[in-house]
């Protein structure tokens, strides 16, 4: 197969970013776009099979999947020789191949106080990391973990060359040197980031044709959904997939492409994000928290009165499904049989406040048992959107007489509010960094309070079976355990789930 | 030399106010960057480690005089999003907006004078009459419905111009994306111009010394194109000039829709992302170059009228 033909320079993908990326070394970004690039420039050890499902990981620059002992607390990988950098005068035109150095100095960095990196908490698992051979690294583990594979094969774990980083230094964001399949030809930051087929990559090949089948990517960054919207039909770009606002337009009610567009040769693919939208109760809140029996009450008939229909309905469009379980869709340990046990049932919701003393005052609604004021506080964003979702939730507290307060604020201060568990209700959302229901687990644990655990939420019952899952490959045996823990959040309502988004992608 | 010397001590004092008022309501309304720059999990430790790197565990009067530090020696750092030098992203963003303000500009207010010029001559007129309703019509339609409506037809429907883009070279720029977003921002710029320079002409045709070049017999053409509008040039050219600065960093919405990398974009950006760095730059250099184009409105009243005495 060595004969297979290179990149076909004539061949440019023309596609558009919604928003700004902020650069491409690895450590420094936490945000989409950029990590899009990256993926684009940079190797990690190991990478998925995408159209496995769930996605399945396998070998990237690694010679074979790790090898893993001492009870899932050492990998250790090989790195095939013969890969090489992108050139790049830093290397002053020398080939400079891929060695186990490179991930040893890549994975550090994630880990090194002055680079703050936003993926840290991937990587806080790591002891130690050793090369005992130019091609062989050794990553020792604090404790044990199977599925530390998945950390390596995120896209942003890609290694990066020691001297480039050091000679660019903050440059390294516009001056990414990989050895992916594609190099950067041209940046203008914000505007537009052209890449060019990597002539050194390395020969990997799909269907018996070598990647990357183009010669480059031209990526515009567009804001406004208009003018993606119009230079797609106009034929200035190849691919659109951020144009929900505008999903009516092109789509019929069932998800079907319109016969317009179709009949331009436009095609339609249809796809579930990896994401879950919840809206989530503080559980050290003294008014929603805790796990008193009128407390679960109450979070549970606010629950049973949110209609996540008319999410879906009205402020989706359409445009994405009910979630009933923790790990969405296309995610190693996703139960598509599952359902909540948590219904739409505002009628069932005002029965259960009566039952537990939720008594209606002069005014209509209702009060605490102890006969106190009854409020509950709601925080969104000054945004569009979430004025709808402050529009549901007011409609749902109504329905069962309890009084809402909105709280607005911009994103980082909610942020900051949650992690200080400050906040009584918001509605949030989580997209996969790797496609393993433990990114979507570690949500409830109860260990990543004041991290990713936004609900505050500290279950002994749950934290026991999520420490347990950790030790276990995917597999029916963790995901029994996922189960278990999904009813125990239910239990508590610590969270209802909502939706997830559907990707609707044009070509 | 007097007068220029001291309106440049004038300066100190003004700059002083605009990074006092920057930086309290950056601190009070702005969000904590650490909460943006960390991601999806942010533990105390890299929160407190991010806000140590950005300098914003500092109490309050270090940050300031950090802040006055930064104004006088011009060196704003990086970035606190991308680590791009504060000083290379208005270098590289300030070429693409002038590109779009300065075809912009002239075309609006060569149109608008001669526009105000010829209605302020027929006044009361039904050209005139028709010509203001229009105005006050179009001066009270968002700039973002013109901008919608031309993109729209213009580029999508009838295929005259990109739909949106940026190019390598400046003739590309300027000829092929500039010419829309020049379009749409000479149509919005028109109505309120028309009727502000309207006014200044008719305060200028209605002056003595315009009676007086009447009675002596010089042609009409001779009495607007030469003493009328010399005259009415000064509050214009004051009107054009304070314009300048604004334009720069509020014509973000012409450049977020035609994808133009210009520095009202970037003030946008800074802005979503709490980028103090970046807004503490962009709010000082529009300070400065307010009063720097004060000044020289100024000294231009002084050439273009010598009578004018400047104290």
């Amino acid at each position: 197969m060595a004969g297979a033909p290179a990149a076909d320079p004539s061949k440019v993908l023309r596609i558009t970013f919604q928003a700004a990326e902020t650069g491409f070394d690895p450590v420094r970004v936490s945000d989409y776009y950029s990590g899009t690039v990256i993926s684009g420039i940079f190797d990690p050890l190991l990478t998925y099979d995408y159209l496995a499902r769930p996605a399945k990981v396998v070998p990237n620059t690694a010679a074979g999947l790790p090898e893993i002992t001492d009870q899932g607390r050492i990998y250790r990988i090989r790195v095939k020789p013969g890969i090489h950098f992108a050139d790049d005068p830093v290397f002053k035109g020398a080939k400079r191949e891929l060695t186990a150095a490179d991930y040893a100095y890549s994975l550090r960095r994630f880990l090194e106080p002055k680079n703050a990196s936003p993926y840290a908490f991937l990587f806080e698992g790591i002891a130690g990391i050793e090369t005992p051979d130019r091609y062989t690294i050794v990553i020792r583990l604090k404790n044990p973990d199977f599925n530390f594979s998945h950390v390596l094969a995120f896209p942003l774990g890609g290694a990066v060359a020691r001297e480039a980083i050091e000679r660019y230094g903050d440059e390294s964001a516009a001056r990414p040197v990989g050895t992916g399949p594609f190099r950067l030809k041209r940046y203008v930051r914000s505007s537009k980031i052209v890449l060019e087929a990597n002539p050194g990559f390395r020969e990997v090949l799909r269907d018996g044709r070598r990647l990357p089948l183009i010669g480059g990517v031209e990526i515009s960054v567009m804001e406004e959904t208009q003018s993606r919207w119009l230079a797609f039909q106009r034929g200035d770009t190849d691919m659109e997939y951020q144009l929900s606002e505008v999903a009516t337009a092109f789509m019929t009610a069932d998800g079907q492409l319109k016969e317009e567009f179709a009949k331009r040769g436009i095609r339609l693919e249809r796809s579930v994000d990896p994401e879950i939208i919840y809206l989530y109760f503080n559980m050290q809140d003294k008014t929603v928290g805790g796990l008193a029996r009128e407390k679960i009450a109450l979070r549970r008939a606010v629950a049973m009165a949110f209609k996540a229909e008319d999410m879906i309905r009205i402020i989706r469009k359409g445009q994405s499904i009910r979630a009933h379980y923790p790990v969405p869709p296309g995610v190693a340990g996703h139960d598509p049989e599952y359902r909540s046990s948590i219904p739409y049932d505002p009628r069932g919701a005002n029965a259960l406040l009566d039952k537990f003393g939720y008594r209606k005052g002069a005014d209509g609604y209702r009060r605490l048992p102890n006969g106190d004021p009854l409020a509950l506080r709601f925080s969104s964003t000054p945004t569009e959107r979430d004025r709808q979702y402050d529009e549901l939730m007011k409609r749902s507290l109504d329905a069962i007489g309890i009084r809402l307060e909105i709280h607005k604020d911009r994103f980082p201060e909610l942020i900051k509010l949650e992690n200080q568990c400050r906040l009584m209700m918001r509605i949030a959302a989580w997209i996969a960094d790797y496609p393993d229901g433990d990114n979507f687990m570690q949500l409830l644990y109860g260990p990543n309070s004041q991290q990713s655990n936004n609900a505050c939420y500290r279950s002994p019952e749950y934290d026991k079976r999520y420490e347990k899952s950790r030790l276990l490959p995917h597999g029916p045996e963790r995901d029994q355990l996922y189960r278990e823990m999904a009813r125990i959040m239910e239990t508590d309502t610590a969270w209802l789930l909502i939706d997830s988004r559907y990707r609707n992608v044009l070509l | 030399m007097k007068y220029v010397v001291r309106r440049l001590w004038q300066f100190v004092p003004t700059l002083a106010g605009v990074v006092l008022l920057v930086f309290f309501l950056f601190n009070w309304v702005g969000g904590d960057p650490a909460y943006i720059l960390a991601g999806k999990i942010a533990n105390p430790e890299l929160i407190e480690n991010i806000r140590r790197s950005l300098g914003v565990d500092q109490p309050y009067w270090v940050q300031l005089w950090i802040f006055v530090r930064q104004v006088a020696t011009g060196d704003f750092g990086v970035s606190w999003a991308t680590n791009e030098r504060v000083s290379q992203i208005f270098a590289t963003r300030l070429g693409p907006s002038l590109t779009v303000l300065l075809p912009l500009l002239i075309t609006s207010t060569l149109l608008a004078m001669a526009a105000a010029m010829l209605v302020a001559y027929w006044r009361g007129s039904l050209t005139d009459r028709a010509i203001m309703i229009g105005c006050t019509v179009g001066q009270s339609i968002s700039i973002l419905v013109y901008i919608l409506v031309f993109q729209y037809v213009l580029a999508y429907q009838l295929g005259w111009f990109p739909v949106q883009g940026w190019g390598g070279t400046l003739g590309e720029n300027l000829l092929r994306y500039g010419a829309l977003p020049v379009l749409v921002g000479v149509v919005v710029a028109l109505a309120p111009d028309i009727r502000l320079y309207r006014s200044f002409f008719l305060d200028e045709i209605n002056q003595d010394y315009v009676r007086t070049a009447r009675a002596k017999g010089l042609a009409e053409g001779r009495v607007m194109w030469l003493h009328v509008l010399r005259n009415a040039a000064i509050p214009i050219a004051t009107n054009v000039m304070i314009q300048i600065p604004g334009l720069l960093a509020g014509a973000f919405l012409i450049e977020r829709f035609f994808s133009i990398p210009g520095i009202g974009r970037e003030v946008i950006l800074a802005v979503e992302r709490s980028d103090f760095p970046v807004i503490k730059a962009v709010t000082i250099y529009v300070a400065i170059a307010t009063m720097i184009i004060n000044l020289a409105a100024d000294l231009l009243y002084k050439a273009l009228d010598p009578r004018v005495e400047l104290e």
